[in-house]
């Protein structure tokens, strides 16, 4: 059905709210500004803030936005005087009671009291009132922060417990002017998806224990990316200063994880920059200790070893242990590598955990889809070839092999005469490794992954590591043509990568570096 | 058990009778025929026609047509029907569905069972206000009668209707009157007023088709059945028909209740029924129809009690609670009490309603402690007006109208507490 | 367990009435606070484990009406209607007369914990200001010696 906005039409489907609508056609505060607090994409509508209200012709009475069903042929004014001056009624009543320390507030910035106050409110409020008494940093959980005097009501947090994760531990108790949120004594919030409170809170009451003070958000810049805490591939916006990672927070994708994080993917942003990067390129000496080399020497080392175990025992004792933590084009070159060489000996090793209906995946990687969609195996057949002396030189990417189901199999990585290990983070896979090279994580370099449902999305560099390091497919890349393997000629360059992938392998058709689109593309193949 | 009115007509002719809450009163004076008619001899849409025809308006407050508001309900019997008998009785200067409960609880209901025929529902709850713990015993005994003798139940007098009758107290939340809040405490909820659509005719308690009518509006409905519209219409004016029960209250000779037609000149009740003002004093005010409706000067009372009368004059008949306010009086503490009121019942939800009903209060306050100013007087009614007509519920314009009456007619005395700093009234009530 | 049997099975009667189950929580509470005279945080989860709802579902329901209690209250409550009609007829000197009798203050307990104090909104007496209620027993065109006296009566 149509409906008219400030005199521009619009298609919208029927059954939906206005709010809901001009949301569903992509307008709503990109084009049509309509502010609102209680109103909430994906939480039920609550309709108590009054601040959505527009004039709809032919109705008397001013009408909320968030809950108003569109009509066919509804004309709405959104700029009138009549709703412009209760805009600024609902801000100066907020603002009655809220102190006027934006400067100290760690929610400047990116606060929708801040900006509406500004755009729509009184700078003062007129009352010499002494605001209610609040209380002041109350401790809700483990992650979260509360300052009742910031708190507008607007019962996101609420509704955001109750219909999202299904805990529940937010409520608001009493009444009237006295009414304030609150947990159960002995019920903190603490759930899986906590933080998200803080998120959806418009103003700085709820802030995260973890974000809280660190940073004015306005030195962060948003570098849009991808979770690598499962499989499920949220989509995140990295906040960024001085080359540093500072949060997650989430980036709506409705086919994907809807406005939401999961609190342990959203605090997965620390092993970034964290402290057991693997920052140095290091070789094995004859008494198994690693010694830190420079980085062309590792990857001249590790050629010059899977030389040697092609010499004597063949291409086929060539083996790769893939990762699921790398992109869709590191796969692509790891594939190319054991065609070139001419091996068959590969699979690829994740960890599981627990996974929930929500988010949560139980495989604890982002790209073991796009690892099956380029016909790696399960790592299992791997190993066991390996143990039973079939493989000698095996290149490792991570070390996921260290965990369970696959843990017993160290043995096999322990017998090898060549083990070469690309990887980001510590583990005691190093001790063994005869050359170790560091690589970029997830947030460090361009690519794509492939999220359990198939969908393939983008990742790009948000920070730059402070140490020399390659992606796996760059030191793949850089192995082979050491090896003067046939068709690496060129410099490694991801995007004719990605180009290779997208011609080459048909799931991943138009599905180049360039084409994909921000919120992501199903395989060819996987519905959506 | 509250005093029976002093001036009495259909609703509580007998009601000074205590046997009339009684079914075996009751039943003696002509009680149970009219649903008896009803059920047997009237189809369900001849009933909403004919209290239609009646023209009975919701004595609740909002005064909303009872026919038409019956013929929402949906006709389908897909799914179950509720009536909800609004017991909530909770504006102040209101007692008179007390009186109902207590001394007549057969008169309602029957209307209720006829009420049930007419929209099709299989059960009734009747929500009464929490601190009415007596008159929720003496309704309960009064429906139990009702079981025993086949007027509730499976097969209502043997018609084949069935009708049940729930009483479920409330626990102290003025919002809870307003017939969403009812519906949310109903289902064991926080009384807050739900948004709308969805209307409680399609989705009301439990999800299910409901009407809420108040308890004077059912007691109303026996008597239009049994002696049709045109009698009815005999009593009121042409718009408002019927009588209503006044409930006079503050200072007066005689506080109580006034049965009385509708349209009954205002100045009629207070000082020929309700005897003038105490020995010495004047009248200076009168609330006309509950706390939440504006105040009239002593000089407007000549306003017959009708909404088409008193809607000229800025104000409405609410729940015809009058309260008599006189010359000892300072309308600066009446404000006081007021805004106190409806800061205290707020249910929170809205913005405007939960912050402003705040502030009317407090800086009604710091008027009233001489700490005001010019400027307070214009921020009172500049919030009124934030307030207005803007919220999921009517209860911020029911806490803006009486502030708004105040200032529309006793401004000099917010301008006296402003100017000299102090209250002018020595006698008045202290707070 | 706080709720006792005789409670709970009277809770049960009330939720039979009701479509659904939850229709009964504002009768539970009033049947449990008859019993224990308050709702504390342990009671609360007992009765969200009958009702299948989150324990702080009940305790919001608790905080929102001035009927149910938090905390531990007096034996008895005393509440005077403060409302306007009443204030008109001396509501509000009844009350500091009652509170200087009690030697506590509205909203407060006497020592000895016999009597909790307050002052409600309009209870439906306006006519017979001023009034007081003594738990559900309204009294009704008081003055102050009959005021005291029933305060006086209360064990
Ligand atoms: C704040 C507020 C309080 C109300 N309180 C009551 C009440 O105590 N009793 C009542 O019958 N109606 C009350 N009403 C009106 C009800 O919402 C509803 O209109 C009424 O119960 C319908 O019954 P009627 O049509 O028979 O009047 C209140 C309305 C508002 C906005
Ligand atoms: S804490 Fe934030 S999200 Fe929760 S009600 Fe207050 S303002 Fe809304
Ligand atoms: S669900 Fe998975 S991808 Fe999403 S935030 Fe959590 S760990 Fe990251
Ligand atoms: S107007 Fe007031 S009482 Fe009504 S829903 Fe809004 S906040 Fe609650
Ligand atoms: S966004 Fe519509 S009322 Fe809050
Ligand atoms: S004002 Fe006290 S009972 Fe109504």
């Amino acid at each position: 059905m149509k409906i008219s906005v400030d005199g521009v039409e619009y298609e919208v489907a029927e059954g939906r709210t206005i709010l809901q609508a001009l949301d569903d056609v992509g307008v709503l505060m990109n084009g049509v500004d309509i502010p609102h607090y209680c109103w909430h994409p994906k939480l039920s509508i609550d309709g108590s803030c009054r601040l959505c209200q527009v004039e709809v012709e032919g109705v008397p009475k001013l009408q909320i936005a968030c809950n108003t069903p569109v009509a066919e042929g509804m004309k709405i004014h959104t700029q009138s005087e009549r709703v412009q001056s209760a805009r600024e009624g609902v801000m100066e009543l907020l603002l009655l009671n809220h102190p006027l320390d934006c400067p100290i507030c760690d929610q400047a910035g990116e606060c929708k009291l801040q900006d509406y106050a500004f755009e729509y409110g009184q700078q003062h409020a007129r009352t010499q009132e002494p605001r209610r008494a609040a209380k002041k940093r109350v401790d809700l959980g483990p992650t979260i922060v509360f300052d009742q005097e910031r708190c507008i009501l607007c019962r996101r947090c609420v509704r955001f417990c109750r219909e999202v994760p299904g805990t529940g531990e937010l409520s608001v108790f009493s009444r009237g002017d006295r009414s304030v949120i609150e947990t159960f004594p002995g019920q903190p919030l603490a759930n899986d998806y906590s933080m998200n409170v803080a998120d959806i809170c418009p103003v700085g009451a709820l802030t995260t224990k973890d974000f809280r003070f660190k940073i004015r958000v306005w030195f962060l810049e948003d570098v849009p990316g991808v979770c690598t805490g499962c499989a499920n591939g949220c989509n995140v916006y990295l906040g960024v200063a001085n080359n540093r990672v500072y949060r997650y927070v989430p980036r709506r994708n409705d086919a994907v994880n809807q406005t939401w994080l999961c609190d342990p993917g959203r605090l997965s942003y620390k092993r970034i920059g964290a402290d057991d990067r693997i920052d140095h390129a290091a070789l094995q000496n004859a008494d198994g200790i690693p010694v830190a080399v420079p980085l062309e020497e590792a990857i001249a080392a590790a050629a010059e070893r899977i030389r040697n175990v092609v010499a004597t025992k063949g291409a086929g004792a060539v083996g790769l242990l893939v990762s699921p933590h790398a992109t869709n084009e590191d796969l692509f070159v790891a594939r190319r590598f054991l065609d070139a060489i001419g091996s068959t000996q590969a699979g690829f090793a994740v960890v599981r955990g627990r996974g929930d209906d929500l988010l949560i995946k139980e495989e604890k990687a982002p790209n073991a889809s796009g690892a099956r969609a380029l016909g790696f195996e399960d790592a299992a057949g791997l190993l066991s070839r390996t143990r039973g002396g079939a493989v000698e030189a095996l290149v490792v990417m991570g070390h996921d092999v260290l965990a369970a189901p696959y843990a017993e199999s160290r043995d096999a990585l322990e017998r090898v005469d060549t083990l070469v290990l690309l990887d980001t983070h510590r583990s005691p896979l190093e001790s063994i490794a005869h050359v170790v090279v560091p690589v970029r994580h997830a947030a460090e370099k361009e690519g794509t992954l492939t999220n359990f449902a198939g969908r393939v999305q983008r990742v790009q560099p948000a920070v730059e590591p402070p140490f020399e390091a390659l992606s796996e497919g760059e030191a793949l890349w850089q192995i082979a043509q050491a090896l003067g393997l046939p068709g690496f000629d060129d410099p490694y360059d991801v995007r004719a990568v990605s180009k290779a992938l997208a011609q080459s392998v048909p799931a991943f058709a138009g599905l180049d570096l360039d084409s994909v689109p921000p919120d992501g593309a199903p395989l060819a193949g996987a519905g959506d | 058990m509250q005093k029976a009115p002093f001036v009495t007509s259909y609703l509580t002719e007998h009601a000074g009778d205590d046997a009339f809450a009684t079914l075996a009163g009751y039943r003696a004076r002509g009680g149970w025929e009219a649903a008896r008619k009803a059920l047997t001899q009237m189809s369900p849409d001849d009933v909403v026609n004919l209290v239609k025809d009646a023209g009975l308006q919701g004595r609740g407050g909002a005064g909303f047509g009872t026919g038409m508001k019956w013929s929402f309900m949906p006709k389908a019997a897909d799914k179950p029907k509720y009536l909800v008998c609004n017991a909530d009785e909770s504006e102040p200067g209101s007692f008179k569905d007390r009186l109902l409960l207590e001394r007549a609880p057969h008169q309602m209901l029957e209307g209720i069972v006829i009420g049930a025929w007419a929209t099709g529902a299989s059960k009734t709850f009747v929500y009464v206000r929490g601190e009415y713990a007596q008159p929720a015993d003496v309704l309960q005994r009064a429906i139990d009668e009702c079981y025993a003798e086949g007027l509730l139940g499976s097969d209502v007098m043997g018609t084949g209707f069935a009708h049940d009758v729930v009483v479920t107290r409330g626990a102290g939340a003025y919002i809870c009157g307003e017939e969403t809040g009812l519906l949310e405490s109903l289902e064991g909820k926080k009384g807050q007023p739900r948004k709308k659509p969805p209307f409680p005719a399609q989705y009301g308690a439990f999800g299910m088709p409901t009407t809420v009518n108040n308890v004077e509006t059912f007691s109303h409905v026996p008597h239009i059945v049994k002696n049709g519209p045109a009698w009815f219409k005999g009593f009121g004016t042409e718009k408002s028909p019927g009588t209503t029960i006044f409930g006079v209250s503050g200072l007066v000779q005689r506080p109580g209740l006034y049965e009385l037609p509708l349209g009954t000149r205002l100045d009629e009740i207070v000082f020929q029924h309700a005897g003038g003002p105490l020995p010495g004093r004047k009248v200076r005010g009168v609330i006309p129809g509950g706390m939440s409706m504006p105040i009239l000067p002593v000089s407007q009372l000549d306003v017959p009690m009708a909404n088409e009368f008193l809607r000229e004059r800025k104000t409405m008949l609410g729940t015809g609670g009058v309260m008599v306010i006189d010359d000892s009086v300072c309308m600066v503490r009446v404000a006081c009490v007021v805004t106190y009121f409806f800061r205290d019942e707020s249910c929170g939800q809205c913005t405007q309603c939960r912050e402003g009903t705040g502030w009317l209060h407090k800086i009604v306050q710091r008027i009233e402690r001489g700490a005001g100013s010019r400027e307070d007087i214009d921020i009172l009614l500049d919030v009124c007006g934030k307030m207005e007509g803007q919220t999921i519920c009517a209860f911020a314009d029911a806490a803006a109208w009486p502030v708004q009456g105040l200032l529309r007619h006793f401004r000099e005395d917010f301008e006296a507490h402003v100017e000299h700093g102090k209250c002018p009234f020595p006698q008045s009530f202290e707070l | 367990m706080v709720i006792s049997a005789e409670t709970r099975a009277a809770i049960d009667a009330e939720i039979a009435k009701y479509p659904k189950r939850r229709g009964a929580l504002l009768p539970a509470l009033h049947l449990v606070q008859k019993q224990t005279g308050w709702i504390s945080p342990e009671t609360a989860q007992e009765l969200a484990a009958i009702f299948e709802i989150h324990p702080i579902e009940v305790m919001e329901v608790v905080t929102f009406y001035n009927m149910f209690y938090d905390r531990p209250q007096g034996r008895h409550h005393v509440y005077v209607c403060t409302n306007l009609p009443c204030s008109l007829r001396g509501a509000r000197d009844l009350l500091k007369e009652i509170e200087q009798h009690l030697g506590i203050e509205s909203g407060e307990t006497t020592p000895d914990g016999r009597i909790t104090l307050g002052h409600e909104e309009c209870l439906g007496a306006c006519a017979w200001a001023p009034m007081l209620r003594i738990g559900a027993q309204y009294h009704e065109n008081l003055d102050v010696e009959t005021a005291k006296r029933l305060l006086d009566e209360l064990k």
